[in-house]
């Protein structure tokens, strides 16, 4: 009971120490800010765009045209006021000496040689417009000697209905990898967010000089359990957080912002791959988190700490570089390894589930060999934490630690 | 009826670091109701005995006990522990710091606040109940770090160095804290440099120089195997010092 009790002050003092502080808060609310402005500025450029563009069409400018391609029609080149250019160099000609503010030339083969445009600067943005009206002459002319459906066709604004089939069963690739891709992102997420958290957990108590009274009062695996679940609770809070307004935004501003929409009725719910990938993802993170607060309990001061922060940085973000072989060699021996070397397990386990190409068995050893390596590597947090306790100046060495052990 | 086994028992205790032997086969017991000078210099092993008598180091040999077994923050005894290294959460509040450590301790919440606002307002700290402890002075945070050590009324109560940076005001206040504690019925392991501490709370010392014990036994003991010399000159004489002859002055 007394066990349970320490559990869950520790549990309520962690959660609220962290809750107090405004680096938290700055970094749960920083991420939705960040994507609203992002989104904002993607708004407002694709609006200022468009006026943009509209103003452009909207400007006029003598023109004088070159047409060998035989493509133009006359009827645009009238409608817009073109004068006829007898050739390329009169052309140009035209345009240095005022005459007219635009020249385009129009080449036999448009296949092997480019249209050629000469204008009067008038200023970066705004030279533009002698191209897209170029642009527009050739697809008017174009279009209007095809009909609708050749002209969807060569605009590749036709539309693609496919369906696949796996063991005679409906199959939507990408669909199908959103649930069981989703434990991948909030890996990432989490680990991105609080790794820094987890690795000073424990080297705070060093720094604070808490540490003594704390082992003297409490249990070391009680206070490790309480760090590390009083992380998860943050964590949980954090994605809600970041959660709440990027649904907001969606609901409020999703079709202004031109964010696709999503019927989520049509997300294909695999159950053995939705729990194949809850378990890699609760496991990795448990494995991790054990591991940042071993390292967190080594060190003696939190600047150190951050610098082995790196290197496990790389175990969790390096096999993201064979993405592509996870894919296309499942089977390959450098996969397999990967798959289930614990430290580097994570990533090809869930991004395979998720793809699905990780066959039940696999999955299941990478689970065992993970959740198996969760355990070691929490139970070795706590004798870090335990034997390191009173090294305030210097880092616990592996020697110390298997003295410590068989003494 | 009371056990009469003594409440720590430490026996044939060598304690290494590397290569170097700090403690070299010390053994000492400290009875019930004591209250145990535990002194020595800076560096004589007490601190290290300490932190090795609560398992926060191993032992290269030799037991220490605290009834009768290793001691275990989950055990039947009730302890609390003022180390050297003071250390507590900076950017926490008095109150809330206070409250974390009683309820770790086994306070309810309730019991742990009420303690608390009693304990400051007798050590002059009520108007910081809500204070950052990064905003208090040194002895401020000393007299804070006391509280929680003695807060669930423990049986047995180990303070290394307590009255390090007080002013003689605090260090009597804390004196009489102590002794309140002595009188109900708590048992002190109490490390200082200060003999006037000593000769007044003390009844049983023990005294280290390089990891041995040089004296152990009463107060009276003690002195009258040193020829009846004062504390003050007997920690000079173990030390190899100059002993104070006021009559030559």
């Amino acid at each position: 009971m007394n066990k349970m009790h320490n559990l869950g002050t520790v549990i309520r003092f962690e959660v609220v120490r962290m809750l107090k502080k405004p680096s938290f808060w700055l970094m749960a609310l920083g991420f939705p800010l960040i994507i609203a402005v992002v989104f904002g500025i993607v708004f407002f450029s694709n609006q200022a765009t468009m006026e943009a563009a509209e103003k452009l069409t909207e400007q006029k400018f003598s023109l004088a045209v070159t047409d060998e391609s035989s493509i133009i029609k006359p009827e645009l080149l009238q409608a817009l006021g073109a004068k006829i250019a007898p050739s390329r160099d009169s052309g140009v000609d035209m345009v240095k000496s005022g005459q007219v503010d635009a020249y385009f030339y129009y080449p036999p083969s448009l296949s092997d040689s480019k249209v050629e445009v000469y204008g009067k600067d008038v200023g970066m943005f705004d030279n533009s417009r002698y191209s897209a009206v170029a642009n527009m002459l050739l697809s008017e002319s174009v279009n209007s000697q095809v009909n609708p459906e050749q002209r969807a066709v060569l605009q590749g604004a036709v539309q693609v209905d496919a369906t696949m089939y796996r063991d005679g069963i409906e199959y939507e690739g990408f669909k199908e990898m959103i649930i069981p891709g989703l434990f991948l992102v909030l890996f990432y997420l989490l680990i991105g967010f609080f790794g820094g958290q987890m690795l000073n957990s424990t080297v705070e108590e060093k720094e604070n000089r808490t540490i003594e009274m704390l082992l003297t009062t409490i249990n070391a695996r009680a206070l490790i359990a309480g760090k590390i679940l009083s992380l998860i609770i943050l964590a949980l809070i954090q994605i809600g957080l970041i959660l709440i307004p990027v649904v907001l935004i969606y609901l409020l501003a999703g079709p202004q912002l031109q964010i696709p929409s999503v019927d989520l009725s049509n997300i294909p719910f695999d159950p053995l791959r939705v729990g194949l990938g809850a378990a890699i993802f609760a496991f990795s993170f448990l494995l991790f988190t054990g591991l940042l607060v071993a390292v967190g309990a080594a060190m003696p001061t939190a600047k150190e700490a951050s610098q082995w922060f790196g290197i496990v940085v790389i175990f969790i973000f390096g096999p993201l570089y064979g993405v592509t072989a996870f894919i296309t060699y499942p089977d390959s021996p450098f996969v397999r390894f990967l798959s289930l070397f614990p430290l580097t397990s994570p990533i090809p386990l869930m991004l395979r589930n998720a793809y699905g190409n990780l066959p039940i068995e696999e999955a299941l050893l990478g689970i065992a060999i993970l959740a198996v390596s969760a355990v070691l590597m929490l139970l070795l947090a706590v004798r870090i934490f335990q034997h390191g306790a009173m090294q305030y100046d210097s880092k616990l060495s592996l020697k110390a630690l298997r003295a410590k052990r068989n003494s | 009826m009371a056990s009469t086994r003594p409440i720590i028992q430490i026996e044939n205790f060598t304690m290494r670091f590397g290569d170097k032997e700090v403690i070299s086969d010390l053994s000492f017991e400290v009875n019930r109701g004591d209250v145990f000078g535990f002194l020595g210099s800076n560096g004589s092993g007490k601190t290290t005995t300490l932190r090795a008598l609560l398992g926060l180091y191993q032992p290269a040999s030799g037991s220490l006990l605290i009834d009768g077994k290793p001691y275990r923050v989950d055990g039947d005894t009730s302890l609390g522990y003022l180390p050297e290294e003071r250390g507590l959460y900076k950017k926490e509040t008095v109150l809330d710091t206070m409250v974390y450590f009683g309820e770790l301790k086994g306070m309810s919440r309730q019991d742990a606040k009420d303690f608390s606002k009693k304990y400051l307002e007798r050590v002059d700290l009520a108007d910081k109940i809500d204070t950052r402890l990064d905003k208090l002075s040194g002895g401020q945070q000393q007299k804070v770090q006391l509280g929680v050590t003695i807060m669930n009324e423990p049986e047995l109560l180990i303070l290394d160095e307590p009255t390090k940076g007080f002013d003689p005001v605090n260090r009597r206040l804390l004196m009489n804290i102590i002794e309140e504690r002595k009188k109900a019925g708590a048992t002190i392991v109490f490390v200082t440099h200060h003999m006037e501490e000593v000769e007044r709370l003390c009844n049983r010392i023990i005294l280290l120089k390089d990891g041995k014990a040089h004296a152990y036994g009463s107060i009276s003991e003690v002195k009258k195997s040193f020829g009846g010399a004062s504390m003050d000159d007997i920690f000079v004489k173990v030390y190899g010092g100059e002993a104070l002859e006021v009559g030559n002055e």
